[in-house]
């Protein structure tokens, strides 16, 4: 019975997203209590999905009651539980977040929740060309969200999120298309099968591959497909740009490594030395390029935003690695740096906030004068780094591990450097912030900042040291040995 | 050998974690946190110590505490080798804290919470380095142990000490980064990073030769980061801009030693002294070490800052230890395994010394020391012993240790390193004896030239210009606040010299230093070096 709740868990907030929207007839503050409902109602629902994922195993819907190939599967396996979990409880904390912060319209609720619903679809979608729409539906969203701070910087960063965002969909439905031709299907498991039938050195299946992997790519914003995630990143509200940091990116990481890995399968890339070799060098390219990017900005946000390009890097190289270690280490790190990346910016929030000031030289002396966040900032970042035991380390180790097992030594020792490479920019932040002299720290944000806001970067860096250990206690209950179908 | 689940490893480590809290709580009362300090640091000590004699009984305490990575447990472990640098780690925090307390308020040092609170977080990091059953765990507190000493070397927040902090930070972090990667290796080809003494079994043969000597290079490249072994070794003279007990706890014992620690588990308890002779990796290392001692003494010459002198000095010496674990003869490795406790006690003095003479005199540079004996002369004599015991003369720590490394040197067959030790230690005497002599038989009026520190490197070929310029006007680090062109004040040998919070620390820790030199037999640590190398080599030295 409890299959059946897989859709509900997308319907549920795409119903409540219209609530704010009709609510606004009388009154125009309504949306945050809407959002706070529906969120905690639909945390509810993942709770119950989640609880008989790891009771019984895999979960599959047919939607509709249409039978699979032709009808659309919902499905929920150990790749995806923890993205269903992320979501629900980043959508539900961030609301926490933006109650003081903003923005308050109804609007920007209702746009919330479809975002909320459109994460929620790509990660328990089992259908390629659903997972098309869903895209869509998180893209465009995305794109209302990040237009919501009001200036024309944002609207300028929510054009060009748009047009290169739109572009990477594009790419992937044309590569949706690519497979449909040679196979005629679109469900995962069916096409997985029909792949390895056409063959894998088809030309057509190696060109699906190619679009497929060069629109997520974009979604995922690896270099040199990033371009537009650092103006989205600087230019949203900070509650938006904590959500979006900590979800979007994710979940489309989660999509690429849920195609590269279920649909196209570990044979693939076995039976195409290069294709895989590519992949995995993309990943690396990423990881350095986003480092050296991020270390020289001189903005916060920015060097963030250029960080997730470099943490991205390291996700997508331990999908194309593709054994059972190295997936299991880019899962933990996908859900560990959503949880870093989004309370990064949060904190950033908290001190803007506060103080006034985002550049990285204003920074000096914050240390002391936002205390707790500041704290959690400095933590959240070590852990962005890898100082264990905190889950940034526990990724990397089973990342590193699964490369040094397939023999890909090159990758490995990027992987090993890029501990350095995180370290260079994130100094140059701590350095600032605790030994910077304090002259130079502005005075006074616009928006006062609530206890409630601190408290939830805290319980964030908290928690990012209590998912080291809890990460290798979920390796069996993800069982993601059967995902890969090894 | 017999494995006693207990509490008390994790109690060793928690205790001053938990202490951070109460210091950070008490950061508006400063007796307050000065007591939180204190009472962790006797109780980290009686709980380490109540651990010996069962461990020299040949039991080991396990605290068990799940897994963090797949496969490797997660535990708390405290065998022989690790009791050793525990008990030495939390025995030196006591007298450590006391000076601290003397040096910072003497000095009035701004942010002393966070000082003290790091300074308990890198004694709880220590004892993890310590107890550490196998690599996975001693990487996770060596690494914490790097974060948590960060804010004391940036602690004076001036530009100098922020580029050190910085530096401190690529270096420890980039060998951390080696002994991952060399972790991962041995995982990989052994199944298990466990350490069990002699060795990982079938480590060379899962491995192959040279992945297990790229191995052995990562771990040991890693940890010589920390030992500060040359190339590697830039980051400890300018860490040295911290306040002065750190640089004796921490960059003279804890961090440092943590370094050697480390690879005395690699030699010892990871490969094992048969698969490193195998892999031919111990000659290399000890010839490293070799060099780095002789070069290290060298500069240290010509170090006008006594603190900068004393890094160069502490390079030297650990490489000592280095030198003992690489000729993997069991004189040798009792030599390099008792210079860690030798050392310490010695090293603790002298920087001790160093901090008295800063607080009391506002004087970092030891050409301005002429005649302070007259104004610190228990202070200096206990400098004078500490600086025989490094050079190795008789009845002091540094001898027993250096007979040992000698006796190993001539075992391996390697008299090179027996001479280059002897030549180490006239090098020692050279760069010592100028502070002492100056100290007691020079004054401010009369002192002779000081060709060594004064003269520009190139000797008649450089390009001196017609004005002499003497090298210690030159700047070298630190600034003299007073000029003191009325000589030193005489003060008697009954301890005016210093507030008693300086001075009792200082003679404790030569205290320990003559104590190991008169009576090696009696202290623990000896035992526990000699059980440690039986434990490995099967040979009772």
């Amino acid at each position: 019975m409890t299959d059946a709740v897989l859709g509900a868990v997308i319907v549920l907030p795409v119903l409540a997203s219209v609530l704010p929207l009709i609510a606004s007839f009388w009154r125009e503050d309504v949306g945050w209590w809407v959002a706070v409902a529906a969120t905690t109602a639909n945390a509810v629902l993942v709770a119950t999905v989640v609880r008989s994922f790891v009771t019984e195993g895999r979960l599959s819907h047919e939607v509709g009651g249409v039978a699979v190939p032709y009808g659309i599967e919902l499905a929920l396996d150990g790749l995806s539980a923890p993205i269903l979990v992320l979501v629900a409880v980043v959508s539900l904390g961030t609301l926490g977040y933006t109650r003081k912060a903003g923005p308050r319209s109804n609007s920007f609720y209702s746009g919330y929740l479809l975002l909320t619903a459109g994460l929620i679809g790509v990660t328990v979608t089992a259908d390629v060309f659903n997972l098309y729409v869903f895209i869509e539906i998180t893209g465009l969203a995305a794109y209302a969200l990040i237009a919501s701070g009001g200036d024309g910087r944002s609207a300028y960063a929510a054009l060009k999120y748009l047009l290169v965002g739109t572009v990477g969909a594009s790419l992937y439905l044309i590569g949706v298309a690519y497979a449909f031709v040679a196979t005629g299907t679109l469900n995962m498991a069916d096409l997985s099968g029909r792949l390895a039938a056409v063959g894998y050195g088809d030309g057509i299946v190696l060109a699906s591959f190619a679009f497929i992997v060069a629109g997520l790519g974009v979604k995922v914003a690896l270099f040199p497909l990033h371009t537009w995630q650092p103006d989205a990143y600087s230019a949203a509200p900070y509650g938006v740009a904590g959500y979006v940091s900590a979800l979007v990116s994710t979940v489309a990481a989660y999509a690429l490594g849920r195609i590269v890995l279920t649909v196209y399968t570990t044979e693939f890339l076995a039976a195409n030395a290069v294709v895989s070799s590519a992949l995995i060098y993309f990943g690396a390219l990423s990881i350095v390029a986003g480092s050296i990017l991020a270390v020289l900005q001189t903005d916060v946000r920015r060097l963030l935003a250029y960080s997730s390009v470099s943490q991205f890097g390291l996700i997508v190289a331990a999908f194309g690695i593709g054994n059972e270690t190295s997936v299991f280490g880019g899962a933990v790190h996908l859900f560990g740096h959503a949880v870093m990346k989004g309370a990064l910016f949060l904190a950033a929030g908290v001190v803007a906030y506060r103080l006034g000031v985002t550049h990285l030289d204003e920074y000096a002396g914050v240390g002391r004068r936002v205390p707790y966040a500041g704290a959690a900032f400095a933590v959240l970042a070590l852990s962005l780094v890898g100082v264990p035991p905190a889950v940034g380390f526990v990724g990397k180790w089973y990342v590193a591990l699964g490369a040094i097992r397939a023999g890909e030594t090159g990758v490995a020792v990027v992987i090993f450097a890029s501990t350095l490479l995180t370290l260079m920019y994130v100094v140059r932040i701590l350095d600032r912030m605790y030994y910077g002299n304090h002259e130079t720290v502005g005075d006074g944000g616009k928006v006062r900042v609530s206890r409630g806001m601190v408290a939830l970067v805290v319980v964030a860096a908290v928690v990012v040291v209590a998912l080291g250990p809890a990460a290798t206690a979920a390796q069996d209950t993800l069982a993601l040995g059967e995902v890969l179908g090894a | 050998m017999t494995e006693v689940a207990s509490l008390r490893p994790l109690a060793a480590v928690a205790v001053s974690a938990v202490a951070i809290l109460g210091i950070l709580a008490a950061h508006r009362r400063p007796n307050l946190r000065e007591g939180v300090t204190l009472v962790a640091a006797a109780c980290k000590f009686s709980i380490v110590a109540s651990m010996l004699p069962g461990v020299l009984d040949g039991t080991v305490y396990v605290t068990n505490l799940g897994e963090l990575v797949a496969g490797i447990p997660f535990a708390l472990r405290a065998d022989a080798l690790g009791l050793l640098f525990a008990l030495l780690a939390s025995l030196l925090w006591i007298p450590t804290s006391l000076y601290s307390i003397g040096y910072m308020r003497g000095l009035d040092e701004e942010n002393q919470t966070r000082y003290f609170a790091s300074f308990a977080g890198a004694l709880s990091a220590t004892m993890g380095i310590a107890f550490a059953p196998n690599l996975v765990v001693l990487f996770v507190f060596y690494e914490l142990l790097t974060v948590s000493t960060y804010p004391l070397v940036a602690h004076d927040e001036t530009e100098e000490a922020r580029a050190a902090g910085r530096k401190y930070l690529a270096y420890t972090f980039g060998g951390g980064v080696a002994v991952l990667a060399g972790t991962v290796l041995v995982y990989v080809a052994a199944g298990t990073v466990g350490f069990s003494a002699g060795g990982i079994e079938g480590l060379t043969a899962g491995a192959g030769t040279n992945v297990a000597r790229l191995a052995f290079a990562l771990l040991a490249g890693g940890f010589a980061v920390k030992a500060a072994v040359m190339p590697l070794h830039s980051w400890l003279p300018d860490a040295m801009v911290a306040p002065t007990p750190v640089s004796g706890l921490l960059h003279a014992v804890a961090v440092v030693k943590s370094g050697a620690f480390g690879l005395s588990r690699v030699v010892l308890d990871v490969f094992g002294p048969e698969a490193v002779a195998e892999i031919g990796a111990g000659v290399p290392l000890a010839a490293v070490a070799v060099f780095t001692f002789i070069v290290a003494s060298v500069i240290a010459l010509r170090k006008d800052n006594l603190k900068r002198r004393l890094a160069y000095s502490t390079i030297a010496q650990l490489s000592y230890i280095v030198m003992g674990l690489a000729l993997l003869k069991p004189t040798a490795l009792v030599g390099g395994l008792l210079h860690i406790p030798a050392h310490a006690f010695m090293k603790l003095t002298l920087f001790f010394c160093a901090g008295a003479i800063h607080v009391e005199t506002h004087t970092d540079r030891i050409s301005k020391m002429a005649g302070i004996g007259k104004r610190m002369p228990l202070t200096m004599a206990a400098f004078g012993l500490a600086s025989l015991g490094m050079a190795g003369i008789p009845l002091l720590a540094g001898f027993v240790s250096k007979w040992y490394l000698l006796a190993g040197s001539f075992a391996a067959g390697q008299t090179v390193f027996a001479l280059a030790l002897l030549l180490s230690g006239v090098l020692n005497i050279a760069y010592f004896w100028p502070v002492v002599y100056q100290a007691f038989f020079e004054t401010r009026e009369e002192s002779d030239e000081k060709p060594v520190v004064d003269a520009e490197i190139g000797g008649y070929w450089s390009r001196v210009p017609d004005h002499y310029t003497p090298r210690a006007a030159m700047a070298d680090g630190g600034d003299d606040v007073h000029s003191h062109d009325e000589g030193w004040r005489r003060v008697g040998w009954r301890g005016g010299e210093a507030s008693p919070f300086v001075l009792a620390p200082i003679l404790v820790a030569v205290g320990g230093a003559v104590v190991i030199g008169i009576a090696p037999a009696t202290v623990y640590f000896f035992r526990i070096v000699r059980l440690v190398v039986e434990n490995v080599t099967g040979v009772a030295v």
